[in-house]
């Protein structure tokens, strides 16, 4: 009995460890935004937040581009959402209902995208943008986004509709509804979970993407906020707890929203990503 | 007459006006969209980048490419820095691979119990994987401040401190750390989908094993393991495609440095195209990451394939 207990007590301790290390760092990112210089400083890490210090995040947003590059962040993650759903939901459609010539074809040839980095197309899109005038602008970072997170949004999709009966379609057709008719009244109302899931990844995509954002943008007023916080690594201008907040700022509406969509998020990730 | 009318029908369905799902043309339509648009932003810049590798273009002049065949590839494949390259490269893929997999089953093994707090426990871990590798990278580098970094701090306080506690700054110390932060990151997704994966273990037959006598590892080995490894195999393969083109974490954290010590593969071709203004060069060592994900796919698939075979035995 008392093994049991010891194996009871063990794993408990082993799941908050487990729990401790999992938060800590962005607890940690809270904590020194909350910290007043003299704490930040001292020889002894104050290891809770000083509540006292809460405007610092007030400065953040006051402080210079913090407002422009978030909302940069967000055109750009709406826009890549907007654009990889829209056109993986046809895809995701056309590889669940269809059987054509190219089919597999297409499905590995998606599953082979997973594999190019993003610095490697780095430089022929810029070719490419430079030449249709993309560059330094928010909606060349969107179509960039959208073609690379586009593979996955489908493959989720494909997997959502695999799973709705071809019955339900059947009654559609007998009244003569076109493909495209009973796609949009008929499957996509079924796979909204699929659709919030694969939105979300595409969303986060964007909102996280660095490389291409760098790379082809150079006016500061539409730098997005991943390129605005890597700057302030290895500089030492701003104050560590406006870094800080800037940062958590820009975490909290990721990992909210990941909570709260965990468990579309990851059947989805599992059914389509991971299964292919 | 009849007869005839009804050998004839099917051939009449050849051409039918609107067929149940329309004409074959209908998924060439829902298709196009997607292809097109993926064609010209991933399938054109392909190619653009493996006719770059064969080639000596400045990213100072980049329209004006002269073709040198093999020589991008012969030239870094004789460079002692790219061997280095590709050897870091394999320590930080296999290493990131076993890291986030060994510790995703463990902490699935973990909280494949019931107990209070579990939804808890489990939203809490998925944490690490949601947050933003760019936040990620500011707050490593901050907690890894050789002056007032809490990694220090806590080192020396159990007297493992590094000396000068600068570890981004040493070569030898910078890959681990890098390693523990890419593992911290992706060790959520394998433990959910490993967690998943779990609930196919069929309960009685554990159970079953554990009133026999069997050990716990015996049980894992014979029961839970052989549910789990197709599962195991595809993270492994997720991982390791990941893994050897992830770049903003290493580059914001070291650059590659010290000493080239953290320089991977998509590191070195980041440099090469932007520091050193050779694209061709550039272009060539991004091909050999490709080539090396196609054979570990091609791999994969066979390894499948063997014991897919041998399954059926």
């Amino acid at each position: 009995m008392s093994r049991l207990r010891l194996g009871l007590t063990l794993r408990i301790v082993a799941v908050l460890v487990v729990m401790g290390v999992a938060v800590f760092p962005l607890y940690w990112m809270f904590v020194t935004a909350l910290s007043s210089n003299s704490d930040l400083f001292a020889s002894e890490a104050r290891l809770l937040p000083d509540f006292t210090q809460f405007g610092v995040f007030a400065d953040a947003l006051a402080e210079g581009e913090t407002l422009t590059w978030l909302r940069n962040s967000l055109v750009i993650a709406l826009g890549t959402t907007a654009l990889s759903i829209g056109l993986g939901i046809p895809l995701g459609y056309a590889l669940s209902r269809f059987s054509f010539r190219g089919k597999a074809l297409t499905t590995v040839a998606l599953l082979l995208t997973q594999m190019l980095p993003e610095a490697l197309m780095v430089v022929p899109l810029f070719a490419l943008f430079n030449r249709f005038d993309l560059l330094d602008t928010l909606s060349g970072l969107i179509l960039a986004n959208a073609a690379f997170v586009l593979p996955i949004v489908a493959l989720i999709l494909k997997g959502a509709i695999d799973g709705i009966p071809r019955e339900l379609e059947e009654a559609g057709r007998v009244d003569g509804a076109r493909p495209l008719t009973m796609l949009v009244r008929i499957n996509v109302p079924l796979i909204g979970p699929s659709i919030a899931a694969a939105a979300v990844i595409a969303f986060f995509h964007a909102w996280n993407e660095y490389v291409f954002a760098v790379t082809f943008i150079y006016a500061p007023e539409m730098q997005p906020a991943s390129v605005g916080i890597a700057s302030f690594i290895g500089e030492v201008g701003t104050p560590v707890q406006t870094v800080m907040a800037v940062a958590f700022m820009f975490t909290l509406p990721a990992v909210a929203f990941y909570l709260f969509a965990q468990k579309y998020v990851v059947a989805g990730m599992t059914a389509g990503a991971v299964k292919g | 007459m009849t007869v005839l009318e009804q050998t004839r029908a099917p051939r009449s369905d050849v051409r039918p006006r609107r067929s149940p799902l329309g004409s074959r043309w209908t998924p060439y339509l829902f298709l196009a969209p997607a292809a097109v648009f993926i064609g010209l932003f991933q399938a054109v810049p392909l190619a653009q980048e493996i006719y770059l590798s064969f080639t000596r273009t400045s990213l100072l002049n980049p329209t004006r490419s002269t073709w040198v065949g093999l020589e991008n590839y012969a030239h870094i494949f004789s460079d002692d820095d790219f061997h280095r390259t590709l050897v870091t490269t394999l320590i930080y893929v296999v290493a990131c691979v076993i890291g986030s997999v060994g510790a995703g089953l463990l902490v699935a093994l973990l909280l494949n119990r019931n107990f209070r707090g579990r939804g808890v426990a489990r939203a809490l871990v998925t944490v690490p994987w949601a947050a933003p590798g760019i936040a990620v990278a500011l707050i490593a580098t901050w907690m890894l401040n050789p002056q007032y970094g809490i990694v220090n701090r806590f080192l020396d306080a159990v007297g493992l401190g590094v000396p000068g506690g600068a570890i981004l700054d040493s070569s030898t110390y910078a890959l681990p750390a890098i390693l523990v932060t890419t593992v911290w990151q992706l060790f959520p997704l394998t433990s959910v989908v490993l967690l998943s994966a779990l609930q196919a273990v069929p309960r009685d037959l554990t159970e079953a094993a554990t009133m026999d006598g069997a050990g716990r590892w015996w049980t894992f080995r014979a029961v839970t393991w052989q549910v789990i490894k197709p599962t195991v195999g595809l993270l492994a393969l997720l991982m390791t495609i990941w893994s050897i083109r992830r770049f903003e974490l290493i580059w914001l954290m070291t650059k590659g440095g010290p000493v080239g010590s953290t320089e991977t593969l998509v590191i070195d071709l980041y440099a090469q195209a932007f520091d050193s203004k050779q694209l061709g060069t550039a272009a060539a060592i991004g091909m050999v990451g490709v080539v090396i994900s196609l054979i570990v796919i091609a791999g994969s698939r066979l390894v499948t394939r063997a014991a897919d075979k041998e399954g059926l035995r």
